[in-house]
């Protein structure tokens, strides 16, 4: 009996996948289709104009492709900046920081940086990257560097205004007060966790020892400020997580008493619509905040 | 309403159930039962009654855990958030709280029949006094219960309970039982108000909402998380192994992240050793570099008197605990 309900569980679970890699790749055709019907009627549209005038434009064009090239670009970028400063405005509510939690094997910098440029420019001030292996923290260079490529990329020459202020760890006691409007980035690692909360733990309890505190002083907000004190960055109101576990794997568990929880299925090849739905989703969530 | 139901499950129930436990299951689930004054908005009635029926939700729950061999539950009854609720609301939610508990003292015949021991956890000194000496009553008197555990978090947010756990650890500093170095990742856990219980494998949230609202932060880090929008009051059993399913689905992942996280926390607790080994043997030793047979044998006896100073100072702590709810029941017997 057992061996029967033992392949009848497995039968389960191999149906459940089938499930989701269906719903998957029923949503991955789904936008492709949507994308190419859209390629289609707007090549539809335009080639009457394109067939119809300007010849002579055109040779100019022919001319100067480079600078021409170049405008284009910067054209783009520009009226992508503006879609997305427009998108954020248009949104419920904004986030001020939003976690990026990477549940998934080989992280994607490209895309990560991608996310993170998005994030900015839709007027998010603080993004927090994360994996649970820490790897995002040990390649912080590369991270900086791919997020400034993209940066170059997605936003333009122009993107300096977006100046992207990187908190390393190593020199935490030295950082200003972030109060800029410019978008700050931190990368985490499961020691900005547990271990942080045991670090200011020791801390207080080093002031006991030395009889410079009592026990009887320590409070809530008190731990919470020396928590703040290396993180200077305010909790995180959403966390999108990438990947298909369903946990928060020793993310920041003290600053995410009320943070929304919006997943993913995956980080790469991530799509801006993506970022969008979860930021729309979380523009419909309502606090109550205990009442 | 009972705090035990005796239903057995039906014949689909009871396959479905089969089904399941074929796989790896949860021993320790927590949920947030979330939606009663939606549910009671929907069906157009009382707050209160809609709270009412969130409890039998909460006896029915029990039930179908015990079926699926789910040892432990945690529920999220109270939080210190919900003291800004109107005053009304607030009485209301105690007065239940009461009836409840001492319901529960009036079954206490058939709770030690089905072996449930009752925790309450929270910083239960914010409760009316009455309240806090039914629910010392319970916790004694179903105390000595080991087949299944139910803990029940009143008063309670995760931010508090781990302010408390550091103020505990700060307390046997003071008293000399620990020192400041000892202080652990292992240590905290085994002074938050949850140390006899290991650390949910799942955690429930009903209604819809996506966030843990300062429950169990600590403890539900490497926990399989499911979010479903049905309205607590309305959780069918289909509901609860479909939460179960999706921990099934995770279960390997999850487990290979708790892994990875034990092995780094042995190491760092290795390295804390020894460097408290390292600065002692400088601050004593002869002026000679130690050579690494004394080094190790320093290491083996720091870490063993590591471990006795802890061992005490959590014994002294549990019998401060202990003594609190012994001492509201005297209260109670004199009054």
């Amino acid at each position: 009996m057992a061996l029967l309900y033992g392949l009848l569980w497995r039968l389960l679970l191999i149906l459940v996948h089938i499930n989701r890699a269906l719903v998957s790749w029923v949503r991955v055709r789904l936008r492709s289709w949507k994308g190419r019907l859209w390629e289609r009627a707007m090549a539809a549209l335009l080639l009457p104009l394109a067939l119809a005038g300007f010849p002579d434009h055109q040779k100019k064009l022919n001319h100067n492709p480079d600078a021409n090239a170049n405008a284009v670009t910067r054209n783009r970028a520009a009226s992508r900046r503006s879609r997305w400063l427009s998108d954020g405005r248009s949104l419920e509510k904004l986030p001020v920081h939003v976690g990026l939690l990477v549940a998934e094997e080989e992280p994607s910098y490209t895309d990560i940086a991608n996310l993170v440029v998005w994030c900015m420019a839709v007027g998010i001030s603080y993004v927090s990257v994360y994996d649970n292996h820490g790897i995002f923290r040990k390649n912080n260079s590369r991270m900086l560097e791919e997020v400034v490529r993209q940066q170059q990329d997605l936003l333009g020459v122009d993107g300096s205004k977006y100046n992207v202020e990187f908190l390393s760890n190593s020199c935490d006691k030295h950082q200003h007060y972030v109060v800029s409007c410019r978008p700050t980035v931190k990368v985490l690692s499961p020691e900005d966790g547990k271990q942080s909360i045991v670090q200011a733990a020791q801390q207080l309890c080093r002031a006991v020892e030395n009889k410079e505190r009592s026990s009887k002083d320590i409070s809530v907000s008190m731990l919470d400020v020396l928590l703040r004190e290396s993180k200077n960055f305010p909790d995180p109101e959403l966390v999108v997580k990438f990947g298909p576990v369903d946990s928060t794997l020793g993310f920041l568990p003290w600053h995410i008493r009320l943070t929304e929880f919006i997943s993913i299925p995956s980080h790469r090849n991530v799509s801006y619509e993506d970022l969008l739905d979860a930021l729309q989703q979380y523009g419909a969530c309502q606090q109550r905040l205990g009442q | 309403m009972s705090w035990i139901k005796e239903d057995e499950l039906n014949l689909l129930e009871k396959i479905s159930a089969n089904i399941l436990k074929a796989g790896p299951m949860p021993k320790h689930v927590a949920f947030i039962m979330d939606g009663n004054r939606r549910f009671a908005r929907k069906k157009h009635m009382e707050r209160q009654e809609g709270h009412m029926q969130g409890f039998n939700k909460l006896a029915e729950t029990l039930r179908w855990c015990k079926h699926l061999n789910i040892q432990e539950v945690t529920v999220y009854a109270f939080s210190i958030e919900n003291f800004k609720r109107t005053k009304d609301e607030v009485d209301g939610l105690m007065e239940l709280a009461k009836q409840k508990f001492l319901k529960l003292l009036d079954e206490r015949e058939n709770l030690e029949k089905h072996g449930v021991c009752v925790r309450v956890l929270g910083d239960l000194e914010m409760l009316p006094l009455d309240l806090q000496e039914l629910i010392a009553k319970a916790v004694i008197t179903t105390k000595s219960h080991n087949k299944c555990f139910l803990n029940v978090c009143f008063a309670y947010t995760s931010r508090y309970e781990i302010t408390n756990a550091v103020r505990e650890m700060a307390w046997g500093v003071e008293k000399g039982l620990i020192k400041a170095s000892d202080v652990s990742e292992a240590l905290l856990s085994e002074c938050l108000y949850s140390n006899n219980s290991p650390n949910p494998d799942l955690l429930i949230r009903t209604s819809g909402e996506v966030r843990l609202s300062d429950f169990l932060l600590w403890q539900t880090s490497h926990s399989c998380l499911v979010f479903q929008s049905v309205l607590w009051p309305e959780y069918s059993f289909w509901n609860l192994c479909e939460a179960v399913l999706q921990y099934q689905l995770n279960y390997k992942s999850i487990q290979k992240a708790r892994d990875l996280h034990q092995e780094h926390q042995a190491l760092l607790q290795l390295e804390a050793d020894r460097a408290c080994v390292a600065e002692h043997l400088q601050h004593h030793g002869n002026g000679k570099p130690a050579d690494a047979q004394r080094r190790q044998e320093a290491l083996l006896h720091y870490t063993t008197c590591r471990e006795e100073r802890i061992q005490d100072f959590l014994e002294a702590l549990k019998h401060k605990r202990d003594s609190y709810f012994s001492d509201l029941c005297s209260k109670d017997v004199l009054a």
